[in-house]
């Protein structure tokens, strides 16, 4: 807590701005980033009050991390400190959406999952299957930049939103973009904030465009007996006519963690549900198109005999829902496992995969991958050996090795892992994109640096 | 300009790369809009080094930079006001490297736009983003203006497929943004700076995505009687759930210039023409060729032709791609607008434009991207009567109005430039705008680079920016006679 500003003072404060009722006090125990509890919570109803908070907070130079529905707070470094939490939940409806137009505008505390309903009552769908979304919002999805699988084929947040409005630390609400479909109008601050962590504005609207929904999907699983043999059927792939919506490629231990949760051991215990003794060595790609049944049999005609298995209707949601939590199963099962989200080239997959299979066991861990094939977005997880729990240290070692192997131009950031070991490396890691650029870009609208202070790569 | 500045200029870039001479910058006053200006000098960099010592000296001395591809641009951007340097980039147009295996390809910002497709075809591949300039337009201007084109509307604009960016900030400072990956950690300044209009830094390497050829591609055209049945099409394809590559209109004024230029083979009795390109495995392509006839026939279309073969097919879209041209020959002077509205109101919005054409007696002739709301009224009228010149300014301010009124944006795809930039008051608020110059002036603090472009100088501009560089006082000539655009 500053020294300006007493907790006392500070709930009244903000009790002015958001109502008593929406101000509380976590206290210890409760809801903490990386070991930090936000020393005060706050939900303002508007942007107005958002501003209003922002402004207060700016002044006596407070730390605030915006938040939505808690899902991807932990990812990044350890704050110094949590001023105010400032939730955006209160800000929850869909404020326009014309089905004809296809678009959308909604408040930023809106759960993903509820718009999306909304929108398949008219077939349509913003194409984004990122873990959680019954309870992610809007807000935090742009943020994080969050994606699934669909992230092959409809790229991710940063493509579909087409206008975004904003509080700034100085309590302005302000916007960019528009309602429509197509628009160079100003500077595309929709690309800036998408994936900005909360660490330039608070993002309170946004708008985008949406997408009929396919009618028919079907999923085409193949498997190998090598990396090197699914990397090659890839190939076959990208040259064929077939241009699958999704192309998830699935590393021999990750099967495990692609079911509906089972009973939860101790979360720190390896527990394979075959023994060790037997590695697994199958790959598997797993690709899912949509269309017509004239387009579903040319899938199956040109795939001919590398598919082990199809999957239609319930089940075949139900897989795509298991690839999109691979990383909320795992942590499940493993409080202490590591998860890497990679930015890759197509042919850095690869490398990137035979890296993760080399540099696992030397830190007792044990690796499965899940991620998109066609784009180099993979989620790497390192399990512990609970017989053998790897140190602090060791999870710094292993990313550094890890990373020492990427080919250049690669970044992997360490979206999970336990809070001790993130303070013996950097969480973020190397960007092909200047550093500088983007620290000046956070001076320029955040001065004083209070939003997510020390959380992010600026 | 300063002959010491022109000697500097000479020993960064050699004799043969800088023109001075008045009869020379001539030719580098004007782009496809309707401003013109004559810059000071036109400087040929020929490599990132070069400049970044043109921005250092410019830096110095204060002197304004406008950076320039091949100036097929429709809204002033690259233009310069006097004693500015323009810094052209059209001798920087290698193809760098084509990376098939990792779907890109890494090129100088002069590449001309149909060049690279044409040089990544034999693989089956090809750069998406098609505007309709692309025979002269380089990669770089399209980087600039975020550049879209008919075929945008399934694939997407330009910054959805840029990867990763090499620029020259003002300061002379090299910088990359991104590579050959979709993304990388951070923020996501590759994405920010496309679209950015020379404002922001100069680019000297783009690393763009290349597409895979599609296997089928068929393109239909609706025939109708009348605008409306037209307009109403649109807004039932985009209901139907399919989702063309192209769904371009064009209205019986312009059919008629069009037929009368190239022969594409549009009937020239009809009030109205839909082009509609469908692409994809050849099932799907069959199967939404059959459920897209059918909507255009619900929707009262005269007739559905489907393009018989390739030279038919590539006939249809030269008519298309020489509208604009085509409008050359039958008008003096004429005037682009570029206004986005959601697309069902297209039907509205045409008959809107039709009344504004009565009222001032003006013909304006309707060729556009019909599938993303995407407007391109041609508002022709004789630039050497005041009186049509001065019509022609109110009908533009009444259309753009009606956009505005929607929700809509005031350019899709050409750009604010200078020649928007009074308009944008009327999208944004003085704190969104307010925004946009702080982030601006994160790469552009001096706003050396292209000033006074995109954002109209208002009050809190000074206020954060400081003084101004000598040639931002120069005032902004009145529309001039409008220029045929590639």
């Amino acid at each position: 807590m500053s020294a300006l500003s007493s907790p006392a003072s500070l709930d009244r404060e903000l009790s002015a701005i958001a109502g008593n009722a929406n101000v509380s006090r976590t206290g210890s125990g409760g809801f903490n980033i990386n070991g930090v509890v936000p020393a005060a919570v706050v939900s303002p109803a508007s942007p107005e009050e958002v501003g209003a908070v922002l402004r207060l907070a700016n002044d006596r130079g407070l730390v605030v991390a915006p938040a939505g529905g808690l899902t991807k707070q932990q990812i990044g470094s350890v704050p110094e400190r949590v001023d105010i939490l400032l939730s955006t939940t209160r800000m929850n409806q869909i404020e326009q959406y014309d089905p004809g137009d296809l678009t959308v505008s909604v408040a930023a505390g809106m759960p993903f999952a509820e718009m999306q309903r909304t929108l398949s009552e008219h077939h349509q769908w913003v194409p984004c299957d990122a873990a959680n979304l019954d309870r992610a919002t809007i807000g935090g999805l742009l943020a994080t930049g969050a994606s699934g699988p669909l992230k092959s084929t409809f790229g991710h947040m940063r493509d579909f939103c087409i206008g975004v409005q904003f509080i700034t630390v100085d309590g302005k609400v302000a916007k960019g973009g528009g309602r429509v479909v197509k628009n160079v109008a100003g500077y595309d601050l929709m690309k800036l904030l998408t994936g900005s962590y909360g660490s330039l504005a608070v993002i309170t609207r946004a708008n985008f465009k949406v997408f009929p929904r396919p009618r028919q999907m079907r999923t085409f699983i193949c498997s190998f007996g090598s990396l090197e043999e699914a990397i090659k059927f890839r190939t076959f792939i990208f040259q064929s006519p077939l241009t699958p919506m999704c192309m998830e490629i699935i590393s021999p231990r990750a099967p495990e963690y692609l079911s509906d949760p089972g009973p939860v051991h101790d979360p720190d215990d390896y527990a394979p549900e075959q023994p060790l003794s037997l590695p697994a060595i199958e790959w598997q790609i797993a690709l899912r198109a949509a269309g017509s049944d004239n387009v579903l049999a040319r899938y199956a005609r040109e795939l001919g005999s590398a598919v082990a298995h199809t999957l239609e209707g319930a089940e075949e949601e139900r897989y795509w829902s298991w690839i999109s939590h691979f990383e909320q199963s795992v942590l499940a099962r493993h409080r202490n496992a590591m998860v890497i989200y990679t930015h890759l080239t197509i042919q850095g997959v690869e490398p990137a995969l035979q890296a993760l299979e080399r540099v696992a066991p030397d830190y007792n861990l044990i690796p499965a991958a899940v991620g998109r094939a066609a784009t180099g977005h993979l989620v790497l997880a390192l399990m512990p050996l609970s017989v053998d729990p790897p140190s602090a240290m060791q999870y710094a070692n292993c990313v550094s090795a890890f990373r020492g192997m990427l080919p250049p131009g690669s970044s992997a950031e360490v979206a999970q892992c336990p809070v001790e070991a993130k303070l013996h490396f950097d969480v973020w890691g190397t960007t092909p994109t200047d550093v500088n650029m983007m620290r000046a870009v956070k001076r320029a609208i955040d001065p004083k640096n209070i939003l997510n202070r020390g959380r992010f790569i600026v | 300009m300063d002959s010491s500045i022109i000697r500097q200029l000479r020993k960064i870039a050699g004799k043969d790369a800088v023109l001075d001479r008045p009869e020379e910058l001539m030719l580098y006053e004007y782009d496809a809009g309707v401003d013109k200006h004559r810059p000071g000098a036109v400087v040929f960099a020929q490599n990132a080094q070069q400049v970044s010592q043109i921005m250092r000296l410019a830096s110095e001395k204060k002197i304004p930079v406008v950076p320039r591809g091949a100036g097929t641009g429709l809204s002033g951007g690259a233009i310069a006001r006097r004693e500015a340097i323009v810094l052209s980039l059209a001798r920087m147009n290698k193809i760098l490297e084509i990376d098939i295996p990792n779907q890109r390809a890494v090129v100088q910002p002069g590449v001309v736009n149909l060049e690279l497709s044409n040089a990544t075809a034999k693989y089956g591949y090809y750069y998406a983003p098609d505007p309709s300039s692309q025979k002269a337009c380089t990669i770089g201007g399209n980087v600039s203006e975020n550049s879209g084109g008919p075929h945008t509307l399934a694939l997407g604009v330009t910054v959805n497929h840029v990867t990763g960016l090499e620029i020259v900030l003002p300061s002379g400072k090299i910088v990359e943004f991104g590579g050959k990956a979709q993304d990388s950690t951070g923020l996501d300044l590759t994405g920010f700076f496309v679209g950015s209009e020379g404002t922001m830094g100069v680019v000297t390497k783009i690393t763009v995505k290349l597409t895979k050829l599609p296997e089928h591609v068929t393109t239909l055209l609706g025939i109708y009687n009348t605008v409306e049945d037209a307009a109403n099409t649109v807004v039932a394809i985009t209901q139907s759930g399919v989702t063309p590559a192209a769904l371009e209109m064009l209205d019986g004024w312009m059919v008629r210039c069009v037929e009368a230029n190239v022969h594409a083979g549009y009937p020239e009795d009809a009030a109205a023409v839909l082009l509609i390109e469908l692409e994809g495995m050849k099932e799907a392509v069959e199967e939404q060729a059959e459920a897209v006839s059918a909507v255009c026939m619900q929707q009262k279309a005269r007739e559905v032709r489907h393009a018989k073969d390739e030279k038919q097919r590539q006939l249809l879209w030269l008519g298309r791609k020489t509208a604009f041209g085509a409008v050359g020959r039958v008008t003096p002077s004429y005037y682009t607008q570029d206004g986005v509205i959601p697309r069902t109101k297209v039907p509205y919005t045409l008959a809107e434009i039709e009344r504004i054409s009565k009222k001032y007696g003006l013909i304006i002739g309707n060729v556009f991207h019909a599938g993303d709301g995407n407007l391109h009224p041609l508002i022709l009228f004789d630039g050497r009567d005041p009186k049509q010149t001065e019509n022609s300014k109110k009908a533009a301010k009444e259309i753009m109005a009606c956009c505005l009124s929607f929700g809509g944006s005031i350019t899709g795809e050409h750009g604010v430039g200078m020649e928007k930039m009074g308009l944008m008051t009327a999208m944004f608020t003085e704190d969104d705008l307010e925004v946009m110059v702080r982030l601006r002036n994160a790469f552009n603090p001096e706003s050396i680079l292209n000033p006074q472009k995109v954002i109209p100088d208002l009050h809190f501009c000074r206020e954060i920016t400081g003084p101004l560089p000598k040639a931002k006082v120069e005032p902004v000539a009145e529309v001039s006679a409008g220029r045929m655009p590639v």
